[in-house]
């Protein structure tokens, strides 16, 4: 037996990427179906992405918040591993109740004990309306997690009666909260942003200035050019569209 | 419309179009897909976020230059642009040659040490190739290379993020496969490509990173600015003998841990001097790609396959008994050609490259009726020349056989002579 035979895999770091999604009564009927047939869809590409990169591996959280906040799986799975259950809507939104929960599993007594290490993690946060409980509470014990510090942030706005206040507060800026406004738009956008999340979070960072959080932002910014009823948050002109949630 | 379908037609600047057959393939940058040109299947690389002019003014140069080498799969035209979007046509890559990537994730594994060693010197040959042009790389990583794994032949892809020296193209390749100065957000040059080329090289022999080890194992979130530590100013080479603070990880780091012993010292000393403080931060001093191919033709030399057991094995010939590094059993080195300083061992299957075409030259067996008699197979395109002890001139034609006795002078060519010792 030659020695080229025995040859292993280069260890992987783990990149984990979180689906916060709102499951709160508002989000009942075609937007949380929407939600669940895109992320079906977009697991196959993120294990696509996983399997064919010598950086690290892709793994997958959700966690869903309403009258609560649940996890979908009590630890983080690989995308071929994870088996999508459809969430379905109902309650409240109880946004600060979720952000205390991630909080408690960025660390690395939670979901992040990855023994060949870890890239920071990708967080993807859904959302039609705003907070119901206490989310400033949550939002600070966020704050001071350095995983959080530095994760890839992303927030998607769903309608015109989401909180863009609150979703860039969670995600730090204005630029990384991107509105929609039709079922479509919706599914695209959870596409695209799970797959450039995961494409840049799982890569070795560049070597030049722009952080990964820049880059995702620029390239989700790029990609929602040709995606009808989706608009980066910056440019808050909704008026122009009516939404359309039938 | 950003992404293209079926059917779709692209024009381009020489004039004429291409018809999109399928999608091949999507990544950071773009989608590469199957286009029909003029009845020729080629591939087309269609940007989803196009960079400004200048890099489509770069490429259209590349296009006029033409590729360095026959490794580059090089942009061959150049589409107009349509709202923005555009994109370059170059040649389809065969099916049997595969992403560096599976080569790192133990998907693919190299037949051979001996098709190892041609990649490498392909791949220093490229580099050369490219620099002589006055390019230089901007965006290197094991995405760029695709290797056939069972003679290590390689194509050099992903040729947009080329530019003339001094010049940065906008799109900056991984951490892990740059120099530091890069790193530091310096702009890429033939020194930096140095640097990389060197992580390359190690990567592929040893399938591991050089600067992955107990340091870097040891931190739980390699976040950016950890990145640019482990990577840039405070990398530590696995290996260094003066700093042990980076030892690769028993049950981590696995694959270093089994080649690092088994490979020439020659080698080993090399990247230890490549990766040595100094070098990481005087670029200038960086070895350049003529001297490692001339390294690895002296590990090619000490390559031979062990008679006992069949498998390959390098031999330290300076050490009082060669033993094969897979059974243990002592190989002989009594028989071997002398070609000016070197020394190559004959033993049955093994294969001798005498030039430096990266194409072996002549092939060692066992003579079928005395298994004890080895020959020595022309499989160059040239006939060689010998000249017997006695004096007695005779030609060994492509293909044909000599035998191994003390004292034969052969020609391989007028510049390449040998004499056999048996
Ligand atoms: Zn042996």
């Amino acid at each position: 037996m030659s020695l080229l035979d025995e040859v292993v895999s280069v260890p992987r770091r783990t990149m984990t990427l979180f689906f916060m999604i709102d499951t709160s009564g508002s989000m009942m009927g075609n937007k949380i179906g929407a939600v669940n047939d895109a992320v079906v869809n977009v697991l196959p590409m993120l294990d696509e992405i996983s399997e064919t990169n010598p950086d690290a591996e892709i793994k997958v959280a959700a966690l869903e918040f309403s009258n609560g906040a649940s996890w979908l799986y009590s630890e983080p799975k690989l995308a071929s591993e994870f088996v999508w259950q459809d969430v379905t809507a109902g309650g409240l939104t109880s946004l600060g109740e979720a952000c205390s929960e991630l909080n408690t599993k960025l660390s690395r007594s939670g979901f992040m004990q990855a023994a060949s290490g870890s890239f920071a993690p990708a967080i993807i946060l859904l959302s039609d309306g705003g907070p119901t409980d206490d989310y400033k509470t949550g939002i600070s014990k966020l704050k001071n997690n350095n995983w959080f510090k530095a994760a890839i942030k992303v927030a998607i706005a769903i309608g015109d009666d989401a909180d863009l206040k609150v979703l860039e507060e969670f995600t730090g800026s204005n630029e990384a909260v991107f509105t929609v406004h039709n079922i479509d738009a919706l599914k695209q956008i959870i596409r695209v942003v799970a797959v450039t999340s995961s494409q840049i979070g799982s890569k070795s960072s560049s070597a030049g200035d722009a952080t990964k959080q820049d880059q995702v932002v620029e390239e989700v910014k790029a990609q929602i050019e040709n995606i009808d009823g989706a608009e980066a948050a910056t440019q808050v002109d909704s008026s122009s569209y009516s939404d359309d949630w039938d | 419309m950003i992404e293209l379908k079926p059917g779709s037609k692209v024009d381009l600047t020489i004039g004429g179009q291409a018809t999109v057959i399928k999608e091949l393939g999507r990544g950071g940058q773009g989608i590469v897909y199957l286009v029909d040109l003029c009845g020729q299947k080629m591939a087309l690389k269609w940007y989803l976020n196009p960079l400004g002019d200048k890099f489509y003014k770069n490429l259209e140069k590349n296009i006029q230059s033409g590729a360095p080498s026959d490794a580059f799969i090089w942009p061959e035209y150049l589409t107009l642009k349509t709202k923005g979007y555009y994109g370059y046509i170059m040649k389809l890559r065969p099916a049997n040659y595969f992403e560096f990537g599976n080569f790192l994730l133990a998907k693919k594994n190299f037949k051979s040490f001996d098709a190892m060693l041609a990649a490498a010197m392909k791949i220093c040959d490229g580099f050369m190739m490219l620099h002589r042009f006055g390019f230089s790389y901007q965006d290197l990583n094991d995405g760029n290379f695709f290797i056939d794994p069972s003679t290590g032949d390689v194509l050099i892809c992903d040729n947009d993020n080329v530019m003339p020296q001094g010049e940065k193209s906008g799109i900056m390749g991984k951490a892990r496969y740059m120099a530091p100065e890069v790193v530091a957000g310096g702009i890429p040059d033939k020194y930096s490509d140095r640097f990389s080329l060197s992580v390359i090289l190690f990567m592929l022999f040893f399938a591991n990173h050089p600067f992955e080890g107990a340091k870097v194992v040891a931190c739980p979130c390699m976040t950016e600015s950890y990145e640019k530590k482990f990577y840039g100013s405070e990398a530590v080479f696995i290996y260094n003998p003066n700093d042990k603070s980076n030892l690769p990880v028993r049950g981590v780091h696995q694959n270093v841990i089994r080649r690092w012993p088994v490979f020439p010292a020659i080698l080993k000393d090399n990247f230890i001097q490549q990766f040595s403080q100094e070098k990481l931060k005087n670029p200038t001093t960086r070895m350049i790609e003529q001297e490692w191919q001339k390294l690895i033709a002296k590990v090619r030399d000490s390559l031979v396959v062990c008679p006992s057991c069949g498998e390959e094995t390098f031999l330290d010939t300076t050490s009082d008994e060669c033993k094969c590094m897979n059974c243990g059993k002592v190989v002989s080195i009594d028989r071997y050609i002398k070609i000016g300083s070197r020394s190559l061992i004959l033993t049955p299957n093994t294969k001798l490259y005498i030039d430096n075409d990266n194409v072996a030259d002549a092939l060692v067996v066992s003579n079928p009726q005395d298994p004890s008699m080895l020959l020595i197979q022309n499989i160059s395109g040239q006939k060689w020349t010998a000249e017997t002890p006695s004096g007695k001139i005779k030609e060994i034609e492509p293909k044909g056989f000599m035998p191994v006795k003390t004292g034969i002078k052969i020609s391989f060519s007028n510049i390449s002579k040998g004499e056999i010792i048996a």
